[in-house]
């Protein structure tokens, strides 16, 4: 079965910022900054506590698009500027949209907001090639 | 102090990251809300996960016939350039004022296990606006053959005062 795609299609993602999740993206990833894995560290930068590395919330709301997409390796491309912090115990919806759909590349606007309702990433744009 | 202008245009790198099988998945796990362990943990891949990110035999009857890394997987190598620009003593940033404000990618093929990436990067912009010096790194990062992977826009926002 061939899934379809077109203009105004939504999607959503709920990922939950939950208290190992910076530590574990770290060793993923290597980004160790102590803002991320130390909360006394977030503290003291004025952050309230450790925070989740912004390249993480990008993977989800990347993730969002793989889900909708169905296929990891057609995303082409993303965009995000990193509007808020995500604290642990947060939890951040991603909604997308599809915008556009020509000469086989698609694109998606996606909203990232916390549970108060904050974006935590704005402007962000995922691409697709279909 | 505001950065100057004058390093517009310093390079970084080549860096070479030989992508693991077991650290792609790792990765994968660990963005999908997992644990980044293949054997002490136990607890598996997450739910949703695509099993072509994970999952050997499903992998195997891929087009790729083989797992391949999450597009944001391409963060471990190719963040190299401006990891270094940002530490770079010639800038001179204080990293406590420092976040990453605004980042872009583009993919161009998927990382295999055994692919050999080599990334390198440039200072492509630094200006000022409203009390915080903005400073661009581009990153492109190919495999070893010579095949562009993905390259990237990443820009740190450093606050003045």
């Amino acid at each position: 079965m061939t899934k379809t795609f077109a203009i105004g299609d939504t999607f959503t993602l709920v990922r939950t910022c939950d208290r190992y999740r910076p530590i574990y993206y770290a060793a993923a990833s290597g980004d160790f900054n102590p803002i991320h894995i130390d909360p006394e560290a977030g503290q003291s930068a004025g952050l309230g506590g450790n925070i989740l590395q912004g390249l993480c919330t990008l993977s989800w709301a990347v993730d969002a698009w793989i889900a909708y997409l169905g296929d990891p390796s057609k995303v082409s491309k993303v965009r995000v500027r990193f509007s808020r912090p995500v604290a642990v115990d947060d939890v951040v919806t991603f909604t997308g949209k599809v915008v556009s759909l020509e000469n086989g590349i698609i694109a998606a606007e996606i909203s990232a907001t916390n549970q108060r309702g904050d974006d935590v990433l704005k402007g962000a744009r995922v691409e697709g090639r279909l | 102090m505001a950065l100057d202008k004058k390093h517009i245009g310093k390079k970084y790198g080549p860096f070479t990251y030989e992508a693991g099988r077991e650290k792609m998945r790792e990765f994968a796990y660990a963005v999908g809300g997992s644990v980044p362990s293949m054997s002490f943990s136990g607890v598996g891949p997450p739910d949703g996960l695509h099993p072509w990110l994970h999952d050997l035999e499903a992998a195997k009857a891929s087009p790729f016939g083989t797992i391949i890394g999450l597009p944001t997987f391409a963060v471990v190598f190719a963040l190299a350039p401006f990891g270094q620009a940002v530490m770079d003593p010639e800038l001179g940033i204080d990293l406590s004022k420092l976040v990453h404000g605004e980042q872009e990618f583009e993919f161009y093929a998927p990382v295999k296990p055994g692919d050999v990436m080599t990334t390198t990067g440039v200072i492509t912009d630094i200006f000022t606006k409203a009390g915080k010096d903005f400073l661009e790194v581009k990153s492109e990062s190919k495999n070893q053959r010579h095949e562009l992977v993905v390259t990237g826009t990443w820009t740190a926002v450093i606050r003045l005062k």
